[in-house]
């Protein structure tokens, strides 16, 4: 981490604070967390302080513990204006821009390589904003004209959308780019198989009726006895690493907790020694966290699989996308009563799910993941065994 | 004369002799002690000429002079003050610093001027007896020149005009014997000067230049027969120069030190002293004090000169055109409710015909533009109305008649001269470039310069490379020039009427092949100011500039493009100087495309001006690189196939305006 997002301060300026108390919260990787003071003193939080939204990079002053007594240091917070430049300028060595050439310029020139353009049709892009990099220039020699500007400009303008930025959070941004970076850097295959779900409803009724504490969720139940099928199919959570792949010695699974504006995935740490009540305890108060922005940062790393659920909003099946560097996630749909014909020729109504499985076919075979993929639905059908047999 | 006042008028030969002589020796010593920046040429030894001329002139009487000037304008009444300023370089100068030694302007007193080249003060002297002559004023014209100007075609074309329309002229040759540092004897096959008069039917004589009195009866005999209408003289003043050609200059390479003593010897100065004392005109203590009031005044008038302030650099390039004068018939307030068919002849008669029944003073000089009335018939009728003076037809000699022009129009006429083919008048070119263009300057703008060049240019008809070049460029690039190059009849008329009402010399140039096209011309009297282009057809996609004949051709490429959906904004600047480049610049923000159509060469031509005004000051209205449609630049050839081949054609007008419609 390089920067974070601050939220807001957790203490008021004049407050004795004691080490280990929670100070402020920061929104950082994949969420927001509580900051704990590592010093006790009185809170002095200057002037020009963060406030809610400022990026902040680690190392930087956000506030001052002072003794009893102590003043709060002049211009806290913040080197002098008039002074930065100078010693910025000393400690720039003098050859690190070519000389003649603006760093300005030459990086620019990189930036934008095009097709000449006229000197109208570069006072058009400047006026209409379009990249001339981007423009397809038309002249007999080459060369960008007013024309072609307009062209895209109208071509942009087609859609008739009037776009209005809204800034995205750090968290936003990285989800995005874990994203791209997965399906840049694996190659990613869906399967999908339907299984029936009637023991599940069952059995989560039952725990209902007996009023358990707590009452673990269909998703609690499927991370349990995936975690089961992960240990009977070890290679689902083989990280591909070129010259080999590498495999976890106890298999943590994260799952996909939607909050008010982003996504974060609480990873249940080595699921095979817990019992399905302590995955539903602990994978609730992950969501409470998550939902709050206090998750730590240690809260949402190491996972080895992730289960991710569109059911609730009646989503069949669909293609996840895998949490790399994650080698494979399974997406639940919703469970629903169908008419299902039985090998008898008998028509009835059952509980009905749809998995869908995206892996990196890198490191997983077709025929190694619809394995997997069958002894998982084998044993939601009969959910009593694998939840409860140890 | 009685004789006191011949006494006077003996006095005051001698008192003018003494100012020119002491003020040119205090200007040899201000330029040794470096107080002149440019050159210094003096008239020591032979102010007996110029004072003995100028005894008989009046104010109104014209004279014109050499690089050796000083002691003209001094006797024709120049203060020294003004001379001594003007070579100081200052401000009161008579030049306003404008000019130097050889460029001495007052003509407030008739000093017309002088000039750094030899010649035209002849044709000029003739011209001025032509004005004279014209509005029946007795006044005369004087050229004063050396000897080394006798052998230049100017002194043989002025004399033979002056000769031939008798005209009121003095023709004052110095004969100082050397024409700058030559030997005139080493470069004249007849030595005789006044031999020479002979040839041209003039009335010529011999004088002692060095005798002031002697000078002063022949310019007084002259002067009269001139004024009397017996036409012009040939005066040869036989005199020498004692100091060296030009100040600082090494003297004793071309004569002798014993030469030059032996004419100090013969100064005139000492030896009218001499004769006043002798025949009791003068005591030598009278003529002891005239000497001490000129250099007392000499040394005030340095002392003026010295104390002057310089001109204002802001001021460097004022003069070189005359005030712009409104016209309140302007072309955009005519609304012609009868609008004729005329040809581009007809319609530029027409503007002649009634500018010269309002201004008397217009007269037209030409080869057959008299009772022929014109080989394009651009005076047909006119000789009828006006008769010969006002119509006149010249003997073959372009530089001549250009520089009677020149004199003419510093001396109160409107010349016009029609020089048929542009070709022609090449021979002119000093008298256009060299004097018409630059008198208004270095008159500091106290003389206006009408003169109107008109004839024709552009290829056709064959007619081969000397009767077919265009010129504009060429002149153009001159300042104090104006270069109207019409496209049609209403064009020609209404910039005809302008350049024959404005102070401005005009090079009015009607190209060969639209003479005889017709178009409507507004029956009431309209003008049409220069620097004012013309919007020929509106267009969105590309803009073309034309002249002349490739209007016409821009005009039948426009139609063919309209097929393929190309849209084409024709402007016609008409005048090449000054130029709109306003308009132009207005319609290439439109279009984002500009060609210049010219059938002139391209190299340094009004493409390339109009080119680089546009990228200048449009540069960023830009949507292509400027292009340029030129002739082919070589002379122009006869047989058809290659004339042809060097005109830019409808065809590569089309081919031309696509390519940069692509670009």
């Amino acid at each position: 981490m390089e920067e974070g997002t601050f939220l807001e301060w957790l203490k008021q300026s004049g407050d004795s604070i004691k080490e280990g108390e929670p100070l402020f919260t920061l929104e950082s990787d994949k969420a927001a967390q509580e900051v704990e003071s590592t010093d006790s003193g009185i809170l002095h939080i200057p002037d020009n302080g963060p406030r809610a939204g400022t990026v902040v990079k680690v190392g930087a002053v956000l506030g001052y513990l002072l003794a009893e007594g102590e003043a709060p240091p002049v211009e806290a917070g913040e080197v002098k204006p008039e002074t930065a430049p100078a010693n910025v300028r000393d400690e720039v060595p003098q050859n690190s821009v070519a000389v003649g050439v603006p760093a300005r310029f030459s990086s620019e020139g990189a930036a934008t390589i095009s097709a000449p353009a006229s000197p109208r049709a570069r006072r058009a892009a400047l006026a209409g904003g379009i990249d001339l990099s981007a423009v397809t220039p038309t002249g007999s020699s080459g060369r960008i004209r007013e024309r072609d500007v307009l062209a895209a400009q109208m071509e942009r303008d087609r859609s008739g959308v009037k776009w209005v930025d809204v800034p995205t959070s750090a968290t936003r941004r990285l989800i995005a780019e874990r994203l791209e970076r997965s399906v840049s850097q694996t190659v990613p295959v869906t399967i999908t198989g339907r299984c029936d779900a009637t023991g599940l409803v069952c059995l989560r009724n039952q725990l209902k009726a007996v009023e358990a504490v707590p009452v673990p969720s269909f998703n609690d139940m499927i991370i349990k006895i995936t975690a089961g099928a992960l240990h009977a199919h070890p290679k689902i959570t083989g990280r591909w690493a070129g010259s080999s792949i590498q495999f976890p010695e106890a298999v943590h699974i994260g799952f996909t907790v939607e909050t008010e504006e982003d996504l974060v995935v609480p990873v249940l740490r080595d699921v095979a020694s817990l019992r399905l009540s302590d995955v539903a305890r602990r994978s609730k108060e992950l969501i409470e966290s998550a939902r709050s922005r206090r998750i730590s940062s240690s809260e949402i790393r190491d996972g080895c699989f992730t289960v991710t659920s569109l059911g609730s909003f009646g989503v069949d099946a669909f293609t996840p996308v895998i949490q790399f560097p994650e080698t494979a996630i399974l997406g639940v749909g919703a469970i629903s009563r169908e008419a299902v014909s039985l090998p008898d020729g008998s028509i009835v109504s059952r509980e009905q799910l749809t998995l869908s499985l995206t892996f990196d076919h890198r490191a997983i075979d077709g025929a190694t993941a619809a394995r997997f993929l069958q002894t998982l639905r084998k044993r939601l059908e009969s959910p009593t065994v694998w939840l409860f047999n140890d | 004369m009685s004789s006191s006042n011949e006494t006077a008028f003996r006095l005051g030969l001698y008192r003018t002799m003494l100012v020119i002589r002491v003020v040119e020796e205090r200007l040899a010593k201000s330029h040794q002690r470096g107080m002149i920046p440019g050159a210094c040429h003096t008239y020591v030894g032979q102010e007996a000429v110029a004072t003995g001329v100028c005894a008989h002139l009046r104010d109104k009487d014209a004279i014109f002079s050499t690089h050796r000037g000083h002691g003209h304008a001094l006797a024709k009444g120049m203060h020294p003050r003004e001379l001594m300023a003007e070579l100081y370089g200052r401000e009161t100068g008579c030049s306003r610093g404008r000019g130097g030694s050889m460029h001495l302007f007052a003509p407030e007193i008739g000093m017309l001027g002088t000039s750094g080249i030899v010649g035209p003060c002849i044709l000029q002297a003739t011209g001025a007896g032509y004005s004279f002559k014209l509005m029946k004023q007795d006044h005369v014209g004087v050229a004063f020149f050396g000897d080394g100007a006798v052998n230049n075609g100017a002194f043989h074309e002025g004399l033979n005009m002056a000769s031939i329309w008798k005209l009121p002229v003095l023709f004052v040759c110095e004969n100082n014997q050397f024409a700058t540092e030559v030997p005139f004897e080493s470069v004249a096959g007849n030595p005789s000067i006044a031999a020479r008069g002979a040839a041209y039917g003039m009335h010529s004589v011999v004088v002692d230049g060095n005798d002031v009195v002697a000078v002063a009866a022949a310019a007084e005999e002259a002067a009269g027969r001139a004024r009397s209408g017996g036409g012009p003289t040939l005066l040869e003043c036989k005199t020498y120069r004692t100091r060296p050609h030009s100040e600082g200059m090494g003297d004793f390479t071309y004569r002798t030190r014993e030469d030059v003593e032996h004419w100090k010897a013969l100064c005139p100065i000492k030896r009218f002293r001499e004769q006043l004392l002798s025949e009791g005109s003068a005591s030598a203590s009278e003529l002891d004090a005239v000497e001490k009031e000129v250099i007392d005044l000499t040394e005030a008038a340095h002392q003026f000169a010295e104390a002057s302030p310089y001109p204002s650099p802001d001021s460097a390039t004022r003069h070189v055109y005359a005030p712009a004068r409104a016209s309140a018939l302007r072309e955009g307030s005519v609304q012609s409710t009868k609008p004729r068919e005329l040809t581009f002849m007809k319609a530029t008669l027409e503007a002649l015909s009634e500018e010269m029944a309002r201004q008397p003073e217009i007269f037209v000089l030409g080869e057959g533009i008299g009772v022929r009335g014109g080989n394009f018939a651009t005076t047909s009728g006119l000789f009828a109305k006006y008769g010969p003076e006002r119509l006149r037809d010249t003997p073959i000699c372009e530089r001549g008649f250009v520089g009677l022009a020149c004199g003419a129009a510093m001396s109160g006429t409107r010349p016009v001269v029609d020089f048929m083919f542009a070709d022609f008048v090449l021979d002119a070119a000093g008298e256009i470039i060299n004097q018409i263009a630059k008198i208004q300057y270095m008159s500091s703008g106290r003389l206006e310069m009408p003169v109107l060049l008109r004839g024709c240019i552009g290829i056709g008809h064959a007619a081969a490379t000397h009767h077919s070049g265009s010129y504009y460029s060429m002149y153009a690039n001159f300042p104090g020039l104006r270069v109207v190059v019409p496209s049609n009849p209403r064009d020609a008329k209404g910039l005809l009427k302008t350049a024959l009402t404005c102070g401005d010399p005009v090079l009015f140039l009607e190209h060969r092949e639209l003479m005889g096209t017709k178009g409507d011309v507004p029956e009431e009297e309209y003008y049409i100011g220069f620097g004012e282009a013309s919007v020929v057809r509106e267009g969105t996609h590309v803009t073309v500039v034309a002249l002349a004949l490739m209007v016409h051709k821009t005009l039948a490429a426009i139609e063919l493009l309209k097929a393929e959906g190309i849209s084409v904004e024709l402007i016609d600047p008409r005048t090449v100087a000054p130029l709109d480049s306003e308009t132009i610049l207005k319609s290439v923000a439109k279009t984002g495309r500009l060609l210049i159509v010219d059938e002139a060469f391209g190299p340094f031509g009004v493409g390339a001006e109009i080119a680089a005004r546009i990228a200048d000051s449009g540069f960023d209205e830009l949507d292509a690189p400027i292009r340029r449609l030129n002739g082919k630049p070589s002379p122009t050839p006869y047989s058809p196939p290659l004339e042809a081949a060097v005109v830019p054609s409808i065809e590569m007008i089309v081919g031309a305006i696509r390519d940069l419609c692509a670009e």
